[in-house]
């Protein structure tokens, strides 16, 4: 099967004052297509870490990462802004939506940054709104909103660039069980209808339910298990 | 397309902020405001001249030998031809003479009127007007008759009781000399201090052969003809008359040339003044630049969800710039607005009338832009420059 991210020997130090702290220490994995992988650490493990460069926020100190194929080392700004938008579908723990614009509008924001044009942004993003179950809330802003609600905005807002990947940052972390439970019957659907999905969480029972678990230690994998 | 939406947020996020925006725009606003009412009053006050001017004929220069030009002996009513044939756009020359004398008419006198010898061509080309009457003819200038018409005003002071047309009255020199009043004049608004309802006018050779004899002319009231630039022509004219005469014998005099010269002090003037007020747009600047550094600063977690989503810094900076633009440019059309409503209340109190210098409207639009651009680079620049991880964090 074809990797939708491979990560060769990606090191990742932060200076702070005079010492070097190795957020990652030479990773090497690849995430194939159509998996559904959990990412799991304790605090400081380096889990953030890895997510922030999987997701091209931040760039290795040494090594190479290819995303869908692409290697990502030596981009500059612009590059990376260009892999987040095409290939990279992100949900965050706080949903992160622009509180002054609804539902529509923050689900249809990626596709601004492709140059989309607004009639095709918000007819994509209503028939992926009513995918998720918010055909109701369309018109709403994320105040408006609970959050089971607003993490499937977050989510829809996710897939509207058709990304190679879902990367997903503790997206139960901020819900009740029994909504938090819903949105990962989401991503199970998800992960069913063909989506790659990484999932980063400090919770071992949300991880036993994906198909891989990869667990870091002190910026090294600990485990990798199927 | 994109600049559409960032308009569109730009104002999202003023009216999210509606004190704190209009406080912010406070400095461009007053700029703005100033240099508006300044130029518009500058305008209004050169419009109110030139009129004043307009009515004393732009078309007109008016050439007058001096004393010592008797010597010379050119200025003679023949030398009219000669002007008119040496110096180019000239319809017509006009020889007057003039003194000022007592008038009477029975128990009425009025002292130091302006009495004036001219051709019967003055008349049309200077669009008088009789109230009542009639000009004199040419043949009557030919022939001498001892005809007169009278201002309104003059008309009034001597003929309390009306009708002055037809009557006798007495004009001075030395001895009295009989005038028939055969018109008088519409009454017309004073231009530079000189006024034609305080004035008698005879035929241009009574006045020189029998009223007071003379060979030389006392104005040569110059016409210029249509197409033609009244200080152009009232240059060449000097240039000709210093050749012919030398320059201390006769004295130019036009108003197209007097406008000039108060239309540069004007509006040297005005954007003296209104340089002074840019100072303000400069301070207003620093509003605007102040206000998109707070913004930046509030909105990092906005900036990292939107690089995450796929902005790049190019685009961060434009919602920026935009938005820092669509401010200063607010604030620029609210300060036009209040410059105009002031200019024209001050117009309104002044009595003159309100002339919208198109001037003031692009200066200041067009500066209230490049103060955005400019005070918002940095800010902008700044926003673009965040990096997406940190700010993420910082949501």
């Amino acid at each position: 099967m074809k990797e939708a991210i491979l990560l060769d020997s990606v090191t990742r130090l932060y200076e702070v004052g005079d010492t070097v702290v190795h957020a990652l220490d030479g990773i090497s994995l690849a995430i194939e297509e159509k998996s559904f992988t959990a990412i799991v650490g304790p605090s400081g493990s380096g889990k953030s870490t890895l997510m922030a460069l999987i997701g091209c926020l931040d760039v290795p100190t040494s090594g190479r990462i290819l995303i869908d194929g692409e290697d990502t080392s030596g981009m500059d700004d612009d590059e990376l802004a260009y892999i987040r938008n095409r290939k990279i579908g992100f949900v965050f723990q706080h949903f992160s939506l622009l509180p002054k614009l609804n539902a529509l509008d923050n689900v249809a924001l990626p596709l601004l940054y492709r140059g989309i044009g607004m009639k095709e942004r918000r007819e994509r993003a209503e028939a992926l709104l009513v995918q998720v179950g918010l055909k109701d809330r369309i018109r709403h802003r994320p105040s408006e909103l609970s959050g089971g609600q607003k993490q499937r905005v977050a989510i829809a807002r996710a897939l509207i660039t058709e990304p190679s990947l879902i990367l997903a940052d503790e997206p139960t972390g901020a819900l009740d069980s029994n909504t938090g439970r819903e949105v990962m019957d989401l991503f199970h659907a998800l992960h069913s209808a063909g989506h790659t999905i990484v999932l980063v969480t400090h919770d071992r029972g949300l991880a036993s339910e994906c198909s891989r678990m990869i667990a870091l230690k002190d910026g090294r994998v600990d485990y990798d298990a199927s | 397309m994109m600049l559409r939406e960032n308009i569109h947020m730009a104002f999202a996020s003023m009216a999210g902020n509606k004190l704190r925006t209009l406080l912010s725009l406070l400095g461009i606003m007053i700029g703005v405001a100033s240099v508006v009412t300044i130029l518009n009053l500058g305008r209004s006050v050169s419009e109110s001249i030139s009129e004043s001017f307009e009515v004393g004929g732009l078309d007109t220069v008016n050439i007058m030998p001096m004393g010592n030009a008797r010597e010379t002996m050119i200025f003679t009513e023949e030398f009219s031809y000669d002007i008119e044939r040496e110096v180019m756009g000239i319809k017509e020359v006009l020889p007057t003479v003039s003194s000022y004398n007592h008038v009477r008419n029975g128990q009425e006198i009025v002292t130091s009127i302006q009495v004036q010898g001219v051709t019967s061509d003055y008349f049309a080309s200077n669009a008088l007007e009789t109230e009542d009457g009639v000009f004199f003819s040419p043949a009557e200038n030919i022939n001498r008759r001892q005809v007169c018409i009278i201002g309104s005003e003059l008309a009034e002071e001597l003929f309390p009781e009306g009708n002055p047309v037809g009557k006798y009255i007495s004009v001075f020199r030395r001895q009295a000399k009989s005038f028939l009043v055969i018109g008088v004049l519409k009454e017309r608004d004073e231009s530079l201090g000189s006024s034609y309802n305080n004035v008698l006018f005879m035929p241009y050779n009574t006045y020189t052969q029998r009223f007071r004899r003379t060979d030389q002319v006392g104005t040569y009231v110059v016409k210029v003809e249509d197409g033609y630039d009244a200080t152009a022509v009232a240059d060449d004219l000097e240039r000709y008359l210093n050749q012919i005469a030398g320059e201390d014998y006769y004295r130019i005099f036009s108003p197209a040339t007097i406008k000039e010269m108060s239309d540069n002090v004007m509006s040297t003037f005005s954007l003296f003044l209104a340089a002074i007020a840019a100072i303000s747009l400069v301070v207003g600047g620093i509003g605007i630049m102040n206000i998109m550094l707070v913004s930046v600063v509030e909105r990092t977690g906005e900036i990292g969800i939107r690089k995450a989503l796929g902005a790049t810094p190019k685009q961060i900076r434009s919602q920026f710039l935009v938005e820092s633009v669509t401010l200063s440019i607010s604030g620029g059309l609210i300060g036009l607005v209040i410059g105009t409503l002031l200019s024209l209340a001050a117009v309104r109190i002044a009595g003159w009338t309100l002339y919208i210098s198109i001037g003031a409207v692009i200066v200041s639009l067009s500066f209230s832009l490049m103060i955005g651009m400019f005070f918002g680079w940095y800010p902008a620049a700044k926003a673009a420059r965040l990096e997406p991880m940190e700010a993420l964090q910082r949501d």
